[in-house]
């Protein structure tokens, strides 16, 4: 759980010769002082109690009362006091109580294998016992870290709701480590919170919130017992999750105690697990999100097929019985006449009603534009044939540099969107005057403008001219006034922007501005061949 | 011409049903209806219809899932009626199997000639070896191009889209086809290949004089060879 970085932390941290490590160090002496100390005790007690018994037993009885000494010291004390203890003992038998007394002279031979054997068999349970503590008392703190994390993950993980699993690992923190722990949580713009998260137990002075601020920013440790702004008061971890860093774990130590290695590890421990809770939490949020979102959006969807449906087909219906009417009533100039204003009406209908879907699905966000590459003349020329007849007799002059490159866009989309400027600038213009559209890219911006020669636009209706159902006091009659709100619509869909302003020599000029990724033409000539 | 034409009608608008009847019959049809996808599978397999006019929006099945059942035992044209006018809904359709797509509401002389344009792709099976369009002529077995008698020179590309495109006069073929048929599977997402390349083959072919575009684009799905209006009425 712990992954490399952190661990890469934890001896960052360490390396740093602070005066809490000149107390640790001076705690552990003193701590081995004591410890010899006490060895020398029980072997001035033990030696003295083996004289009184020597004489009943014999000599050789007190060498296995002084191997039960090593054993007992050994389950107590640490390694080097155990083995001085071994060795004294060892030199305390043969000369107090191996034959001739007070010399370290031996007589016999059986005597002097004892020794030896003495000698090897103190070391080793020395050794031996002092080892079985040692890792006996890493199993235990390895036990108190695994307790402690789990009571974490039991109760911050587990909990049914964010708070409260919260509220459960700040306390956890607070009571293993007598602390005082603050959280900053990543808000839902991705910065940091200034404010402590509610189950804090204390609040951030400012220079310990720019602490926070860094690590949020640089995603490691920092503040008191690390390198960097060890003068804070609190020691600052990153909350990180998986894939992003969720927030600030801060930790107030209480006054005058330092956090030894395993205690480091363990807070590291901690913050990784806090910062996976947040980052599942967060997860689950963006999933219930968009999941609503989905399901909002499909039934937009069906809304708007069933709705196109319903209008669409009696209008099909209306088109091909005209038309079934005019083939069969051929020759009658007259009736001709009527049939097709009446396929004029119907072709009119059918664009409000493409107005009217077109516009619900901008309002209704269901649009997203499918880029591919597309040649910019092609454009142009798609877009002045969906206007079609409805442009009338106005003369459409095109303004495009032939070797344009290619640009990756959305084309049915921009081509009803030139399409509604071009029946806009037609509808707004004197019969037989010029509409020009001009294309142009600079800078990975497609700039397709639409000029004509009309009357131009009132500055007081502008600001309105995108807006839906308006319409401007010198508009033609007929249309919808959505013709310029959904060009405005389908343009932001598409990222870029329009505007429309009059022109110095008269007529009106809309201009499409959409940021475009482009190819030359050139670049590509041989590609495939 | 000893048998009429016959053509199947799948939509469940009943008015819908009823105009295409008088429209078809009038160009001397055969026409049957089914009102539901289920009966319309079972319709093509009894009547074996010459051409299906199939809608997207139906009760039971949907149009889609009607023509990929459709299209695993028949050939039959099928051109689809719908008001779904979204280029994905027409792409989905086209790689289904359909060979045209027109949107409601349409004209009825729209709908004849892509009617015609289906069928007789169906019916000549590619078999001639030249092909006329307006001032266009293409010798198949030459690989000769020429315009207005000219001889135009073009690369093995442009001219493997110019046969796929008039092999397929009058209908449209998307892009993910040409690009497939042309370049190979792999390729198929390589669009601004085809966009290059139809530009230098619409350059050399399209005389341009106004309103007379062989190759129109069908935007967002891909392109049409279209025949010139006159020649499609003399061609039935």
């Amino acid at each position: 759980m712990v992954t490399a970085s952190q661990d890469s932390d934890v001896v960052h941290a360490q390396e740093h010769p602070s005066e809490r490590d000149m107390n640790r160090r001076w705690i552990r002496s003193a701590s081995i002082v004591n410890e010899f100390f006490l060895a020398g005790l029980f072997i001035l007690a033990f030696t003295g109690a083996a004289w009184l018994v020597e004489p009943f037993t014999g000599y050789q009885t007190v060498a296995l009362l002084y191997l039960l000494l090593v054993v007992l010291v050994g389950l107590k004390l640490s390694r080097g006091p155990v083995l001085t203890v071994a060795a004294t003992s060892a030199a305390l038998w043969n000369f107090l109580f191996v034959p001739p007394h007070f010399t370290f002279y031996v007589q016999k031979f059986h005597d002097g294998t004892m020794f030896v054997v003495f000698i090897a068999v103190a070391l080793a349970m020395g050794h031996l016992t002092s080892r079985l503590r040692r890792s006996e008392m890493i199993e235990r703190q390895r036990e108190r870290r695994t307790a402690a994390l789990y009571a974490l993950a039991q109760q911050a993980a587990f909990a049914t709701d964010l708070d409260t699993g919260l509220r459960a690992a700040v306390n956890l923190i607070e009571s293993i480590f007598a602390a005082k722990a603050a959280l900053l949580v990543r808000q839902k713009n991705h910065t940091l919170s200034t404010m402590p998260h509610a189950a804090s137990s204390v609040d951030l002075s400012e220079g310990e919130k720019t602490v926070a601020a860094w690590v949020f920013s640089r995603r490691v440790p920092a503040g008191k017992f690390t390198e960097t702004f060890p003068e804070a008061e609190a020691l600052h971890l990153p909350l990180q999750g998986r894939t992003t860093i969720m927030g600030v774990l801060s930790i107030w130590p209480p006054a005058a105690t330092t956090f030894d290695h395993v205690e480091r590890d363990l807070l590291q421990a901690f913050a990784v697990l806090i910062g996976l809770v947040l980052e599942k939490d967060h997860i689950i949020e963006a999933f219930k999100h968009a999941e609503i979102l989905e399901a909002s959006e499909h039934l937009r969807r069906a809304l708007l097929q069933s709705v196109s449906h319903e209008l669409k087909t009696p209008l099909s219906a209306v088109q091909t019985g005209i038309d079934a009417l005019a083939r069969q009533t051929a020759g009658s100039e007259k009736s001709h006449r009527t049939f097709r204003e009446v396929q004029v009406a119907v072709r009119r209908l059918h664009r409000v009603i493409n107005n009217l879907l077109n516009m619900t699905r901008i309002e209704s966000g269901v649009i997203k534009p499918k880029l591919d590459w597309s040649e910019v003349g092609e454009l142009i020329e798609a877009a002045i044939e969906l206007a079609g007849e409805s442009v009338g007799e106005h003369r459409i002059l095109v303004d495009a540099d032939p070797t344009l490159p290619m640009a990756k866009l959305d084309q049915p989309l921009l081509e009803q969107c030139l399409c509604n400027l071009l029946l806009n600038s037609a509808a707004n213009s004197p019969p037989g005057t010029k509409i020009i559209i001009r294309a142009q890219l600079m800078n990975d911006q497609l700039i397709l403008s639409v000029i004509d020669e009309g009357k131009g636009i009132r500055k007081e209706e502008s600001m309105h001219i995108f807006e839906m159902f308006f319409r401007g006091t010198d508009a033609s009659p007929g249309g919808t006034g959505l013709g310029l709100a959904i060009v405005d619509g389908f343009v932001h869909a598409h990222g870029g922007s329009v505007r429309a302003a009059n022109r110095d020599t008269g007529g009106a000029e809309f201009v499409i501005t959409i940021p475009v990724q482009t190819v030359r033409p050139e670049l590509m000539e041989t590609p495939l061949e | 011409m000893s048998e009429r034409t016959t053509a199947l009608v799948i939509d469940d608008e009943k008015q819908i049903r009823k105009l295409l009847r008088i429209v078809l019959e009038e160009e001397h049809y055969r026409v049957f209806e089914s009102e539901n996808g289920k009966q319309g599978l079972s319709d093509a397999a009894q009547r074996r219809p010459d051409v299906i006019l199939l809608d997207l929006g139906l009760p039971d099945l949907d149009g889609v899932a009607v023509l990929k059942r459709l299209r695993e035992w028949s050939q039959v044209p099928v051109l689809i009626l719908s008001v779904r006018d979204g280029p994905e809904d027409k792409i989905i359709a086209l790689d289904a199997g359909a060979d045209d797509y027109v949107t409601k509401p349409f004209g009825s002389g729209e709908l004849l000639a892509r009617l015609r344009a289906i069928q007789r792709r169906a019916g000549e099976a590619n078999e001639e070896p030249s092909f006329r369009a307006g001032s266009l002529q293409i010798d198949f077995n030459a690989r000769a191009v020429t315009v207005k008698g000219c001889a135009v020179k073009l690369t093995a590309t442009e001219y493997a889209l110019l046969k796929i495109l008039a092999q397929h006069a009058g209908k449209v073929v998307t892009h993910k086809q040409l690009l497939r048929e042309v370049w190979g599977p792999n390729a198929e997402e390589q669009s601004q290949y085809l966009r290059v390349y139809m530009t230098h083959l619409r350059k050399k072919i399209d005389t341009s004089e106004k309103g007379e575009k062989l190759l129109r684009t069908e935007s967002g799905i891909g392109y049409r060879f279209v025949i010139p209006a006159k020649e499609n009425q003399e061609k039935v």
